[in-house]
């Protein structure tokens, strides 16, 4: 299966960014270890506000333009001390899944199939969204990848975002859409909703929802949680919630946690008075968690003239990806 | 009833405030909650683009229609850990819909003769604008109001002003001191109609960039909120929207200063209604009604 999956064909040239310009590889070359992106630009799941399909392509250069605004070669990142490494060997970049406009079974297919190779050579897929249903199908790919590589191994799952994306439907939208995501992964084999964790999540909630998640044992901190606990305590917290039982965390990072007022460029806006500074205080919070894949949604450029929510969002991915991307500094 | 419409896409359907009922101005009721929207800008603003406001403060407002929609449960409020209790809501909220394109007279003596009749009803207004001279023109038809004004510019000393405190960290402020709630309380004259002027300027700029008169130092939306709660306690004629400018020079797209000013008027109109809160006067208008 793995071996079929070729969505870049490298040309003599490469146009156009890679994140953290890194090296474009197809899946099958991926191996253990390695950050895998897969980028989801499809938003024809979403319900309102268009434009996340420009998510990846705005993230790549983000990403790219940060990186090249750091001191290269031996450089020091200074919140940790730690040497900064380029992304030459601890992250491929694997291209977009072939998303195929209005068919969902088919995109849910084509972006699963990426990140179960990916997880299945021991690689962490990270995908780039798109609208937040897209991250069901990175994470169907890989709980499939984690069954075949640790048959008895279970996954814990923590949302970072502003809402809880639990319906069972959504209107016009059905059963597969940006407000059920949750719901779907919830129903995956090797995760049990006492092993979710909500963060971040703030205004109304459909309580049928709230009320379903927290019977089965699921945990929700919303944006006031943050506000008044702190957010290292809220992550905290939710780790070890998550993690109960569990041997790998997925991760999904919905950027509309943040106050809009900070980051206007996403689909669904609201207006938890989450500071930058404080999104980051919850990522820097899984430095050593033991992630088994992740993804980052909503970014939507066309939304945002201003192009901060991009690069706040890019912020985000050297937050997380911290332990990756740096060394100690004896470490050769 | 509702148009039950909620579960189709946002861009899709008959638009109305929160997708309530339609009615012609002639059958509100003691009680209601009349929107009316007034897509008219003069050349006051320094902008052009605030006669977009109406319709983009419903567009939002959809986003919060719940209670039309049959496919949710019940609304919570996450940070209070509350159900939203929105019961009777469709039978008292209605949309009248926009005052007629005109002449600049016509259109200020169709607001003036629409505020006289709302208020005549025994119902509030929820006057969507439109550029802030409107309310001069509402101000008029309400004889012997007093006027609550949160932001925009203060022109009578006699108007309860909203003014941004510090709130310790020098950026936002906060609602807090009891100082300001007795103000208020002093300040308030049952015996006369009131008018509160809700102007998207209360709030800090940093978190909306769709308004006309920048606010450094503004209000957060909590203490926006926690203003319009204790606002519609009170019998308030009509509240009028705006400084909203959905067109500002390159934001056509940013949707922030409209969810903002949506989610605080949700606050003043489930005080008003009552939800919530105990307020045995909530469901009676007479301090409302014009002589």
């Amino acid at each position: 299966m793995t071996a079929a999956i070729t969505t870049f064909h490298p040309p003599l040239a490469q146009p156009g960014y890679r994140l953290f310009d890194g090296p474009l590889r197809d899946v099958a070359d991926a191996h253990a270890d390695q950050i895998g992106v897969v980028g989801m630009p499809s938003d024809w799941t979403h319900s309102s506000r268009l434009g996340t399909r420009f998510g990846p392509e705005a993230l790549r250069r983000a990403t790219t333009l940060l990186q090249s605004i750091r001191p290269q070669g031996p450089s020091i990142d200074p919140d940790t001390s730690r040497r900064t490494v380029p992304a030459t060997d601890w992250l491929v970049d694997c291209g977009d899944a072939e998303i195929t406009a209005q068919d969902v079974d088919a995109t849910t297919e084509a972006i699963a199939a990426m990140t179960e190779g990916l997880t299945v050579a021991g690689a962490i897929p990270l995908a780039l969204g798109g609208d937040h249903y897209n991250s069901y199908p990175a994470c169907l790919g890989y709980s499939r990848g984690l069954a075949k590589r640790a048959p008895d191994a279970r996954f814990g799952y923590i949302q970072i975002d502003g809402h809880l994306d639990f319906s069972d439907r959504l209107g016009a939208w059905g059963s597969h859409n940006h407000a059920t995501n949750a719901r779907r992964i919830s129903e995956l084999p090797n995760v049990d909703v006492s092993n979710m964790v909500w963060i971040g999540i703030a205004g109304w909630v459909d309580g049928g929802d709230l009320d379903l998640i927290e019977k089965q044992g699921g945990r929700v901190f919303s944006s006031s949680d943050v506000h008044e606990m702190g957010a290292a305590e809220v992550m905290h917290q939710a780790l070890a919630h998550a993690m109960q039982g569990c041997d790998e965390l997925y991760l999904t990072i919905d950027i509309d946690a943040m106050d809009a007022g900070y980051l206007p460029g996403t689909g669904s806006i609201v207006h938890s008075g989450v500071t930058p500074r404080q999104y980051y205080d919850l990522l820097d919070g899984l430095a050593e968690a033991p992630l088994g894949g992740l993804d980052i949604v909503e970014v939507s450029p066309p939304l945002d003239p201003s192009e901060r929510t991009e690069f706040l969002a890019a912020e985000m991915l050297f937050r997380i990806l911290r332990r990756f991307r740096t060394r100690s500094v004896t470490e050769q | 009833m509702p148009l039950r419409s909620a579960p189709l896409p946002r861009m899709a359907g008959h638009l109305s405030f929160m997708r309530a009922q339609t009615k012609t101005i002639s059958d509100v009721r003691p009680g209601d909650l009349a929107v009316l929207g007034v897509p008219f800008e003069d050349t006051s603003a320094p902008f052009a683009g605030q006669s977009l406001a109406p319709r983009a403060l419903r567009e939002t407002s959809v986003y919060f229609g719940w209670h039309a929609n049959p496919q949710f449960s019940h609304p919570v409020d996450i940070d209070a850990r509350q159900d939203i209790s929105t019961d009777g809501l469709h039978e008292r909220l209605c949309d009248l819909g926009d005052v007629s394109p005109g002449s600049e007279d016509e259109i200020h003596a169709a607001l003036r003769a629409a505020t006289r009749q709302i208020s005549r009803n025994g119902a509030c207004a929820v006057i969507l604008g439109g550029s802030d001279r409107l309310s001069e023109t509402v101000q008029s038809a309400l004889l012997n109001c007093q006027t609550a004004q949160l932001g925009g510019t203060p022109h009578d000393a006699r108007d309860f002003h909203v003014a941004p405190l510090p709130n310790g960290k020098g950026t936002t402020c906060s609602l807090g001191t009891t100082a300001q709630l007795a103000a208020f309380s002093r300040w308030r004259d049952v015996s006369k109609p009131l008018f509160v002027r809700f102007d998207l300027s209360v709030f800090e700029t940093s978190l909306s960039a769709l308004c006309d008169q920048p606010r450094l130092g503004g209000c957060d939306l909590d203490t926006v909120v926690q203003w319009l709660e204790l606002l519609g306690q009170h019998e308030v004629s009509v509240i009028m929207l705006t400084g909203l400018n959905p067109n500002r020079p390159g934001m056509g797209v940013v949707k922030v200063g409209q969810r903002l000013m949506v989610t605080a008027l949700l606050a003043f109109i489930y005080a008003r209604l009552g939800f919530g809160i105990d307020h045995p006067s909530s469901q009676t208008s007479e301090e409302n009604v014009l002589t």
